[in-house]
């Protein structure tokens, strides 16, 4: 196992992915955070909430790019023909998978990091530089950090379960993208009762907010996690079965 | 690995007990397909066998089902006397490339080998070896996209060939070789055999086939149409006489 983990670590180091993957996260969320720190008025900016729903943006920026990494891990080896000689030097797939779902949760937290980090930053920038007061705390952003890089980390690994699953790569970064940025923000919006137990709402009580949603609109934070861990061993379970039972062809 | 404490009566034996590859009865159906239909050879060790037949006649699907990447409908395939699944280490036993693009376009020929090599627990010295073999080395460093068709073909045989494997096998491993690739394929080959290893290669290049292989298996619409000794023929055209005949 620590033999195909270090195998796929390469594969991520070895093509140029991971890092347009890392830059157009770098891209996005200073855009995405510079447009909501300008829309914003000074006094509504230097309110706590606001403040928090800025971060939130961020848990969903390295949620999706963490699930995009994974995702593509697999299906970028079924699109370039490269997973005939992967099974060939590892003929058990459930262990491919394994690999696959720790080397991306270990590439999706770093993804979680920078893209917190380049968040909070780039909103303690820009709320200095419109004169607005800082309400965030010590504890606000260690929880940022680390239930961001959890989240990404779990994100990672259900991305590369959707993509084990799906197979094709097109189909599979359309789903992801839909999901996280369209449909459970739709739900969140509308039933947030229910859609407080979903993927991306646990994601953002792990790190502190989510979209519009607040902290206490969300479960609370380990239970966050423990949900997303749900959905992460559902998904990489549920690809790692179907792509032991299916030919490769 | 033999230790030196067996008793003599092992090392009398003259063969391994297991051929390198059999296929007992092997079926492979999509839908009311049959893509091969009921499939039975074995390989001996040391021997360079083709396998023949037309586009369409089965010999990938055979392939697949060989090493494990399709499972059959019924039958059973066997590498080295089980199912390829279960050999522990299978690139030291087998090497195989089934299509001649099964790469990354933007990884380097050497992290494609080196990616390999990490989950076989090879050494990367292993890894400049095989570049050198296969005269890939001044381009090692290039992405794959910037590779020729007849370097690709190289690139593959070299991840095939990163274990030491016992059976090679190959797909169409003629595709896109200039003549002097051709040539240093069969030299290659030969020297293999001669090793007391083992090839396959599937081909519909009747030419190369008659040139390079002991042995040939003519396969059409999924079944097995024939099974020679390239020395029972006369002479290469009977060769594709026969081939004519048999997958008409």
């Amino acid at each position: 196992m620590t033999a195909q983990l270090r195998s796929e670590l390469l594969k991520l180091r070895s093509t140029r992915t991971s890092l347009l993957l890392i830059a157009w996260l770098v891209a996005l969320a200073l855009l995405i955070v510079a447009l909501h720190v300008l829309s914003f008025s000074v006094a509504d900016l230097s309110l706590e909430d606001s403040q928090l729903r800025i971060l939130g943006l961020g848990t969903t920026i390295g949620a999706l790019f963490a699930a995009l990494l994974g995702a593509l891990s697999i299906t970028g080896e079924f699109r370039t023909g490269t997973i005939r000689p992967t099974l060939l030097v590892t003929p058990s797939r459930t262990r491919v998978i394994a690999a696959k779902v720790a080397a991306s949760a270990l590439a999706g937290a770093g993804i979680g990091l920078i893209a917190q980090a380049l968040t909070a930053g780039a909103e303690a920038a820009g709320l200095a530089a419109r004169g607005g007061h800082n309400e965030l705390g010590g504890d606000d952003y260690a929880q940022l950090l680390a239930g961001g890089a959890a989240a990404a980390a779990l994100f990672a690994a259900i991305g590369v379960g959707v993509g084990a699953a799906v197979r094709s790569q097109v189909a599979t970064v359309v789903g992801l993208c839909l999901w996280l940025l369209f449909l459970e923000p739709l739900l969140l919006g509308n039933v947030p009762a229910v859609a407080k137990f979903a993927p991306e709402a646990s994601a953002g009580a792990a790190a502190g907010a989510i979209q519009t949603q607040l902290p206490d609109s969300l479960v609370t934070p380990a239970v966050g996690v423990a949900l997303l861990a749900a959905y992460a061993a559902l998904a990489g379970l549920t690809g790692s079965l179907l792509t032991a039972h299916r030919d490769v062809h | 690995m033999h230790d030196a404490t067996q008793p003599p009566a092992a090392a009398e034996a003259p063969r391994p007990a297991q051929p390198a590859l059999s296929a007992t009865n092997l079926s492979k159906r999509y839908g009311d397909v049959a893509a091969v239909d009921d499939l039975t050879f074995t390989l001996e060790h040391g021997t360079v066998t083709g396998l023949l037949g037309p586009n369409g006649a089965g010999k990938t699907t055979t392939l697949r089902l060989l090493l494990g990447l399709a499972a059959p409908t019924s039958g059973t395939a066997a590498v080295f006397g089980g199912p390829y699944q279960a050999l522990e280490r299978p690139s030291r036993r087998v090497g195989a490339v089934l299509e001649s693009d099964d790469f990354d376009p933007g990884r380097s020929g050497r992290n494609h080998l080196r990616v390999l090599a990490l989950a076989a627990e090879i050494d990367f010295d292993r890894v400049e070896e095989v570049l050198a073999l296969v005269e890939l080395s001044a381009a090692a460093d290039r992405p794959v996209r910037t590779y020729s068709l007849g370097m690709r073909q190289r690139l593959g045989l070299a991840g095939a060939l990163l274990g030491e494997p016992e059976l090679l096998i190959l797909d169409e491993p003629g595709n896109g070789l200039d003549p002097a690739g051709i040539h240093w394929l069969r030299g290659f080959l030969r020297r293999f055999a001669d090793a007391g290893r083992t090839v396959l290669i599937s081909s519909h290049v009747l030419a190369e086939m008659a040139q390079t292989v002991d042995s040939i298996l003519i396969v059409s619409g999924g079944r097995l149409v024939a099974a020679r000794r390239i020395d029972e023929l006369a002479d290469p055209s009977a060769l594709e006489a026969l081939y004519l005949e048999l997958t008409a």
